[in-house]
């Protein structure tokens, strides 16, 4: 099958295995993560057709001809994207294993909603978590990031 | 550089995924690893037959407690740990068999064909009742499960109490919970003839080294281990873990590397906080001081002692208090169960002990009609103070964390501002904590300074993303002055990195920091001794800046030193260490180098028709010394506050016969976004003479019982056992005698 990611075509064997394995062991897309595989954490988030999905929760072969949008597919021309660059400025990470799919999550946020208020923000990234307990600096990023949009 | 808060130095890794974690790690002809691990609690095994499983195309080896040697067993004070199973099985999860093979699905299939036989022996589970006669007994040495008793024992108990006016009796308990970093555990070994190179996930290389010399019966430089920077720890990557089985598995692999990934429910099998019930007796006066009190912990440690004979003993020291109290007396116990071995969960002990000791605090304010702020104030330590332990506390700051704490709450007193209807109850409450770090522990740093100008810092500090390398880097750069740019940190790998005890229990910035200050030091003399010929000006009128020696009117800069004096490199090392400890009868001694003080401030609504919590404002505290990074020291004491919200208010490993019901993270909640306070407020404490101190716990242990405080002035209802759900505070509203 062909996937799609981030704009690139790729032939793969997927099986049954999950979009999450796919992306990491055969494309080596590896900022996507596994955190609880079963679509609690919000670690192994990517975009499908602009919408935030658990990777570790789809079967590679259910979104064939989709345009699937990862962590790597970002910073453009070695430039970081806006939202990279808020959390950045923010300190929004620790460990920062969470973080990818926090930032595409906010990605989506954005896209939907350019100026979210505090409670829109917390709802919509209440599927992330992040043990290391940065969510006030990724409040603020997710902010910074829709003022400088 | 010291006091600016710079971004992490991998800083866009981190927000690209680039970041290379141990999970990410992929070695030329790798084989895959799966546990199989016992479904029941304490078993003797009679037989494991790998045969069928061994046809398994693509499986490679698989490894049983026969392959082992004598020496295959490890636990940081008592070995009673086998690498795998040989004849007996503790805990639902033990490890029986592992497998490498060329796939995860050809070891996933073999591990299907492992047949297991054995019987069951009664277990238990539950601490205190592993102690009553009676109990089937784990370990033969052990017969009645207590492996660890900590003693401290100061000032005569009877008096103390005969002088009391009232005496308060409670009991607060703690459920195992798991550390749950989003990163599993991680390893892969490869073995080159009788040398072991293992990558790891792991907060101790050299705890990690030390045992595997110590089970593979090697010299520890046989032995290289290499831990890339961790996807969080919180003490569940502390001490070993499971890299005496990964390497067992690769060493029958005729050289080919083999990695192990753990599943989420594997983890919840793998290291636990200890469940704990704490029983606190203490004395006070009608004027508001403390007479005396006695403490009984019983920590469930779980089938192998693993770290707990050192947690044991610390959970000790941590279960007094911050406060004056003039007798006290403390027994605490390390007791087997036939539950998954127990360790540091962020804040060890801690978070127990805190809870039990500050939980109490309210109560007796409560009964006796004090104000729970100002009884604390009154009865606080200040520095000069003597602590049960007998020693003298030095750079006291627990008044000043509970004032700026206490400062961040809503300044309108009475009724809540935010009220919601009369269902909604508002309440404050205070916690106050005092902790030590590692009493006896040595770190060492190493600096190469290269011609060009550039420093490589060799470091055994773990980066698990409490920014360890950005701090040290800060250090660096302030100590030898040079720009941050022109700092490279390397490390952890054992072959390269020197020694360092562990990066846990808050000690990194304090241990390895001084150890990297030593080493700036003596490269600064090394240089002046090198340039003063160079500037013709004596060494003592020189002094560094931005990469310079500098002397009144002329500089040099570091590289040209170098290359005046025909070097390529100059290398200095620099080391710190501590070597403290309490006597193991009486408790008497020094327990740390210095004490970890923080406190915490809540503000809450209950709704006492649903029992449900909203947590107004928390504001937290922590004494810091001299901060090396403000924002990231911020982010610590948030980070603390809400991880601690999970052992509050949600997380609890439910067991049914041994078996974990919850081991995911759908069943097993951890704190999201929307669970943090509406407002969150940090502050970091500073003094002039202090030390720079490790802020990775402070602000944690206060949050349980700040929240109960809190929960107790708002709704009348005092809650015991972590962790307070709705429920727990609905019942209790149901059953509090009307007024």
């Amino acid at each position: 099958m062909i996937l799609n990611v981030n704009g690139n075509k790729h032939e793969v064997q997927a099986g049954t295995r999950t979009l999450l394995e796919v992306l990491r062991d055969d494309l080596g897309l590896v900022g996507t993560k596994e955190g609880c595989g079963v679509g609690m954490c919000g670690a192994c988030t990517v975009l499908v057709d602009g919408k935030p999905i658990s990777g570790c929760l789809i079967l590679a072969e259910q979104i064939a001809g989709k345009e699937i949008f990862t962590v790597e597919g970002l910073a453009r021309n070695g430039k970081l994207h806006p939202i990279q660059q808020a959390f950045i400025d923010e300190r929004a990470f620790q460990c920062a294993y969470c973080t990818p799919g926090f930032i595409l999550t906010t990605v989506a946020l954005l896209n939907e909603n350019p100026n979210p208020g505090d409670d829109e923000i917390r709802e919509y990234l209440s599927g992330n978590l992040c043990r290391c307990g940065s969510y006030r600096n990724i409040l603020l990023a997710v902010k910074r990031a829709s003022q400088t949009k | 550089m010291i006091g600016e808060s710079v971004p992490m130095l991998d800083s866009i890794a981190r927000v690209t995924g680039a970041l290379d974690y141990m999970i990410n790690l992929r070695l030329p002809n790798m084989l895959f690893g799966k546990i199989v691990r016992s479904q029941a609690p304490h078993v003797e095994l009679l037989k494991v037959d790998i045969t069928n499983a061994l046809r398994v195309p693509g499986v490679i080896a698989i490894l049983t407690g026969e392959d082992l040697g004598a020496n295959a067993f490890y636990g940081v004070a008592i070995k009673d740990q086998g690498v795998i199973a040989v004849d007996r099985v503790r805990y639902v999860g033990e490890p029986i068999a592992a497998i490498a093979a060329e796939s995860v699905e050809a070891a996933e299939e073999a591990a299907l064909l492992i047949d297991i036989e054995y019987d069951e022996l009664p277990s238990v589970f539950n601490a205190q009742e592993a102690i009553q006669a009676g109990a089937p007994a784990l370990h033969d040495k052990f017969p009645n499960n207590i492996f660890k008793h900590a003693k401290l024992r100061h000032g005569d108990m009877d008096a103390a109490f005969a002088e009391a006016d009232e005496i308060f009796e409670d009991t607060f308990t703690s459920p195992v919970a798991q550390q749950a970093s989003l990163e599993p555990h991680v390893s892969a070994a490869q073995w080159g003839g009788e040398r072991l190179t293992i990558w790891t996930a792991s907060q101790a290389p050299f705890m990690v080294r030390k045992a595997l010399s110590e089970i593979f019966e090697i010299a520890p430089e046989a032995v290289r281990v290499i831990v890339p920077p961790l996807g969080g720890a919180y003490g569940g990557k502390g001490h070993i873990r499971i890299e005496p089985l990964v390497a067992a598995m690769a060493r029958k692999t005729n050289g080919r590397p083999v990695k192990f990934v753990l599943s989420r429910a594997e983890e919840f099998v793998t290291v636990t906080k200890h469940a704990a019930s704490i029983t606190l007796k203490t004395g006070v006066k009608r004027d508001g001081t403390f007479t005396a009190r006695q403490v009984a912990i019983y920590w469930n440690g779980g089938a192998y002692a693993d770290a707990s004979p050192l947690l044991v003993p610390a959970g000790m020291v941590r279960s007094v208090g911050p406060y004056r109290i003039p007798a006290v007396s403390v027994d605490s116990y390390g007791i087997y169960t036939n539950l998954p071995p127990a360790g540091a969960y962020r804040g060890a002990m801690s978070s127990q002990t805190t809870w039990a000791y500050e939980s109490q605090m309210d109560i007796i304010a409560r009964k006796m009609g004090w104000d729970p702020l100002e009884f604390r104030m009154k009865n606080l330590f200040v520095s000069g103070e003597h602590f049960a332990t007998g020693e003298e506390l030095h750079d006291v700051h627990f008044v000043e964390c509970l004032e700026a704490s206490a400062k961040g709450l809503s300044l309108t007193p009475g009724p809540s501002p935010f009220g919601r209807g009369e269902k909604w109850k508002h309440g404050r409450g205070y916690a106050v904590m005092m902790k030590s770090t590692v009493a006896t522990s040595k770190s060492q740093a190493r600096l190469k300074l290269m011609d060009d100008g550039t420093v490589t810092l060799y470091t055994s500090t773990v980066e698990m993303g409490q920014g360890g390398h950005t701090t040290m880097a800060q250090i660096t750069a302030e100590s030898l002055g040079i720009p941050l740019s022109a700092i490279k940190i390397i490390g952890p790998d054992t072959a390269i990195t020197p020694f360092d005890s562990t990066t846990s229990a808050s000690r990194s910035t304090s241990m390895m920091g001084n150890a990297v200050i030593a080493a700036c030091g003596s490269m600064k003399k090394k240089l002046f001794d090198l340039g003063a010929p160079l500037l013709e000006t004596p060494i003592d009128e020189l002094r560094t800046e931005d990469g310079y020696v500098v002397a009144d009117e002329m500089s040099i800069s570091f590289g040209d030193i170098l290359k005046r004096n025909n070097l390529d490199a100059l290398e200095e090392s620099g080391e710190y260490s501590t070597s403290l400890g309490i006597d193991p009868e009486t408790g008497q001694g020094v327990a740390t180098p210095h004490w970890h003080q923080g406190a915490g401030a809540a503000e809450v609504e209950v709704d006492i028709e649903t029992g449900r919590v909203t947590i107004l404002r928390y504001s937290a505290a922590s004494f810091a010394g001299r901060v090396v990074n403000p924002r990231m020291a911020q982010l610590q004491n948030d980070g603390n506050v809400i991880f601690g919200l999970g052992p509050t208010l949600m997380e609890e490993i439910i067991y049914d016969g041994g078996q974990a019901t919850n081991p995911n993270l759908a069943d097993y909640a951890i704190p999201s976004i929307r669970d943090i306070p509406a407002e969150l407020i940090s502050v970091c404490i500073e003094s002039d003479e202090g030390g720079m101190h490790g802020i990775g716990e402070m602000t944690l242990p206060p949050v349980a019982p700040a929240l109960a405080n809190a929960i107790e002035d708002a709704a009348g209802v005092r809650i015991k056992d972590l962790p307070i759900t709705a429920e727990k505070i609905l019942r209790a509203l149901k059953e509090k005698p009307e007024p």
